[in-house]
């Protein structure tokens, strides 16, 4: 296992680097400069656009030669300088410093709220299968899948925010950040966020308990006199849980690559989405390389990490 | 006993009207003293309003230089009716009677913050060992430099003693004064420290926190979360606040959204102070107790540029054609339907609040009497064109005999550009012109179709290469914003220039590049003699048509309604550091 997992890692490395490598030269290949967003300021003041152009692109040595420009680049990664990100004026590791928290607190109660709340009712639709909640949990779980999640958070600040007066209509940054202010604030975010996954667990958990409850071993075990509450908690869910794994985790790396995004844009919460987002429009190419290569090693570690678990929930996986 | 009880009353009496006498001169006092100092004031801006850099010298975005303003008065700034409001001069700025020198002094209460004065050795040092340095690439040397010999030279400063500096130029240019208006310093004795190393002072960590600033402006820089909040606390020591203690409040917080509907539904429940409203939630909130809604003239104008570049429909060529292209198209519509009446339509490059706007010599194309599609139609017939008929509707056929199709190009995103491309389509119908409407992102717009180079030839593309040039893709018509500086609107020329740098639509004008030329030299030192020439400029522009001026838009500001001190205008900000709340 040991083994594997090196291995993986060496497997990661080389990826990351040619995906890192990929970005640099498409980003700088494309047609876009990063004059183009001033252009109409530079013209409100009357000035001459290529000598600002110029001016802009000596001084970030976006002038030189693109492999000059690589190499350069290269080495002060490897010396952990992730440079400069001359669209907020700060160093790239800083700026990613000062903003990564935001997207991991709503990135992570999403997902343990998503997790809980799916699984959990997933179970019960399943147990009480045909009941009335059973088609509460079917209906919620269509309404779920179908609301886009920018439009629930436009919905939920309109409701909560304008209306009733209960959260504030922003993210609020002044909170610290494992504060109960700041936790009460993430609740509508968190729900913006997570409806649509958690919907899509209730439903998976659903019908992988459906499954699981008619197979031969869950009759078995029931024989043997087991509780019910044994039969679905040691053998019913650990069966079930194994499609739920990938599942989740897939939609984790969609997650941070998307979804999270777009909820930070609407509560203003100023997560690496938003950061992403504007170097891209900016055409800051170092933040847009560096942020590609942090969302490259989460999805690569995110599937490292599933084969691992893999092997726990299921001890007839092996990796040799 | 009753001696005891008289005295007792008099007592009274006396107390008494010792304590109505103290009452009423607290009242008075309270009631002359400054405004109470509390809260903070949010202001919503959304995301693409965000500031790069409070190292103002790198800064090409107009955010930076707001941002590093809070904390840096410049020399002076403008009112509403554009007059000048001195900041650090401690008088305006004396010309010299050729127009050549320019002497400034500067107020000698300015303190950087380390208690050490600020001096014209200051001002003098930011211009020629920065802004006019090889190694820094100053973005906007083009304000500085003039044209000597067929070559640039800077201009020179010099100090004279230490709060008196002198700019001189080797050639006139009445119009610099404005640049010279805007001037902010650095403190020397931080800058020499990063002189010659551009990586130093791009990271100089003085200059991204501004901790230098004394007391050179209302506010201090406290705190910047990129992409959320620009944070400042009162500053205690701003040299204008010695007499009432401004600015009043304890903070002043720029706030970024993701989305302009969420700003707007912060200000709605009270959790902003202040954002802009678009036109369509404008009579919501004016319906609001809580909100004060300002409609406020702005540097904003819409164009319609005619391609007269060799890709180009040839009859664009043609100034006739183009100003019957633009009698057909109704602005009046586009003000009241599209912009719902807060824009007014536009004739010339010149805004109507500027102080150089001349309503009696521009063509008022677009706007009855000259919106009359039948006259363009003749127009069109005299310009040797002919028409046919389709299915009932009158063609116009080009001078190969084909039906007319014109390319109009623009960018998405935006619900008033996608309407006004829609009626223009619908207006140029109307006079036998089929308009094909094309959205394309910025950057494609940018590098397909406006910047050009001559066919075969090894060039740079660029946004003017000359009459010859063309762009990659053909195009007829483009929908653009703009924005202009109204008290010195001879900046266009890099627009209506033969040479102007933007002319991307390929107009030439021997008039037009004449009568820039004036404004800019000793002819128009006269304000007078430059009105006249202003006057003359718009009037050719207009007639020429190179583009259809549409409309100047109107922007509306909502308040919570306990602000007090806004003097609404174009300028309205030029007072802040004395808004309150009630």
């Amino acid at each position: 296992m040991r083994s594997y997992i090196i291995k993986r890692l060496i497997y990661s490395v080389i990826i990351a680097w040619g995906i890192m490598t990929i970005t640099f030269i498409l980003l700088r290949l494309g047609p876009t400069s990063p004059v183009d967003r001033y252009i109409l300021n530079i013209a409100a003041r009357g000035q001459d656009v290529e000598s600002v152009r110029q001016a802009i692109e000596a001084r970030y040595g976006l002038d030189k030669p693109l492999i000059e420009q690589y190499f350069t680049y290269m080495g002060n990664l490897l010396q952990g300088n992730w440079g400069w990100s001359f669209s907020t004026s700060q160093s790239v590791a800083d700026l990613i410093a000062s903003h990564w928290i935001y997207s991991f607190q709503l990135i992570l109660l999403a997902t343990i709220f998503a997790i809980i709340l799916g699984v959990g009712l997933g179970m019960l639709a399943a147990v009480k299968q045909n009941t009335r909640i059973d088609y509460a949990a079917s209906i919620f779980s269509f309404i779920g899948i179908s609301i886009p999640g920018f439009w629930l958070g436009l919905m939920l600040i309109m409701v909560f925010g304008v209306y009733l007066g209960w959260f504030k209509t922003y993210y609020d940054t002044a909170y610290p950040v494992w504060s109960l202010e700041n936790i009460r604030q993430l609740i509508l975010p968190v729900l913006a966020l997570s409806i649509g996954a958690l919907a899509g667990y209730l439903r998976y958990t659903r019908s992988s308990m459906l499954d699981n409850l008619h197979k031969d071993f869950v009759t078995t075990a029931r024989a043997k006199g087991l509780t019910e509450k044994a039969v679905i908690g040691k053998h019913v869910l650990r069966n079930a849980v194994l499609p739920l794994v990938t599942i989740i985790m897939f939609d984790l790396g969609s997650v941070v690559f998307g979804g999270a995004y777009l909820t930070e844009i609407v509560f203003g919460i100023p997560g690496l989405g938003q950061v992403s987002f504007n170097a891209i429009f900016a055409n800051d190419y170092a933040v847009v390389v560096a942020v590609t290569l942090i969302g490259t090693f989460l999805v690569l570690f995110i599937n490292l990490a599933t084969d691992v678990i893999y092997t726990y929930l299921d001890p007839r996986i092996r990796y040799d | 006993m009753r001696e005891r009880k008289r005295l007792y009353k008099a007592g009274l009496i006396n107390g008494l009207a010792v304590f109505v006498v103290t009452a009423l001169l607290t009242g008075l006092i309270s009631g002359c003293a400054a405004p109470a100092v509390r809260g903070s004031f949010i202001e919503g801006d959304v995301s693409g309003g965000e500031a790069e850099t409070l190292n103002w010298i790198l800064a090409a975005d107009a955010s930076s230089f707001g941002y590093v303003g809070f904390t840096l008065e410049s020399l002076a700034n403008y009112d509403n009716k554009f007059e000048i409001v001195l900041r650090c001069l401690a008088r305006d700025i004396e010309v010299s009677p050729d127009g050549l020198v320019y002497t400034i002094t500067i107020r000698d209460d300015l303190k950087w913050s380390d208690g050490s004065q600020v001096t014209a050795e200051d001002y003098v040092y930011t211009l020629k060992n920065l802004m006019f340095s090889d190694w820094l690439n100053y973005n906007y040397k083009d304000d500085w430099q003039e044209e000597v010999g067929g070559g640039k030279v800077f201009v020179t400063p010099a100090v004279v003693d230490g709060t008196t500096f002198t700019i001189t130029r080797q050639t006139v240019q009445p119009e610099f004064i404005y640049t010279l208006y805007g001037v902010i310093p650095y403190p020397k004795y931080i800058a020499v420290k990063y002189e010659g190393d551009v990586t130093a002072f791009t990271q100089a960590k003085e200059f991204n926190d501004l901790s230098y600033t004394g007391n050179m402006g209302p506010y201090k820089f406290k705190q910047w979360l990129k992409n959320d909040k620009y944070v400042l606390s009162r500053n205690l020591d701003y040299f204008l606040g010695k007499i009432d203690g401004a600015p009043f409040f304890e903070e002043y917080i720029v706030k970024m959204f993701g989305t302009s509907a969420v700003m707007q539904a912060a200000l709605e429940a009270g959790d902003i102070t202040y954002s802009g409203i678009e036109p369509q939630n404008v009579a919501k909130f004016k319906k609001m107790p809580g909100i004060n809604v300002y409609t406020v003239p702005t540097r904003g104008y819409n164009i319609i540029a005619y391609n007269q570049r060799d890709n180009g429909w040839e009859g664009l060529r043609n100034k006739e054609v183009r100003q019957a292209l633009s009698m057909a198209i109704d602005k009046e519509t586009i003000s009241k339907k599209i912009f719902l009446g807060f824009a007014e339509p536009a004739y010339s490059f010149i805004p109507s609040s500027s102080p150089w706007y001349s309503d009696n010599t521009v063509m008022k194309l677009g706007v009855a009497p000259l919106n009359d599609k039948q006259k363009a139609i003749e127009m069109l017939k005299a310009a040797g064109y002919e028409y046919t008929k389709s299915d009932g509707h009158d063609v116009l056929l080009g001078k190969d005999g084909k039906p007319v199709k014109l390319l109009m190009v623009t960018t998405p995103g935006s619900d008033v550009v996608e309407s006004m491309s829609l009626l223009v389509k619908q207006e140029l119908a109307a006079i036998g012109i089929d308009v094909e409407v094309k959205w394309v992102q910025w950057p494609t717009l940018l590098r397909q179709y406006m910047m050009n180079k001559e066919p075969g030839a090894n060039q740079e593309p660029r946004y003017n290469n000359g009459p010859r040039a063309v762009s990659e893709d053909a195009w007829d018509m483009t929908l653009m914003g703009h924005n202009t500086d109204a008290l010195a609107p001879s900046g266009s020329r890099v627009f209506f220039a033969s040479d102007g740098g933007l002319n991307s639509f390929g107009f030439f004008n021997d008039r037009v590049d004449r009568l820039f030329q004036k404004i800019r030299s000793k002819e128009g030192l006269d304000k007078g003699d430059r009105s006249l020439m202003y006057g003359e400029l718009a009037r050719v522009i207009s007639e020429e048509q190179p583009v259809d001026f549409v409309t100047y838009t109107r922007a509306n500001r909502g308040f919570q309604k306990n602000v007090r001190g806004i003097e609404p205008g174009i300028n309205m900000g030029y007072n802040y550091y004395l808004w309150r709340f009630e």
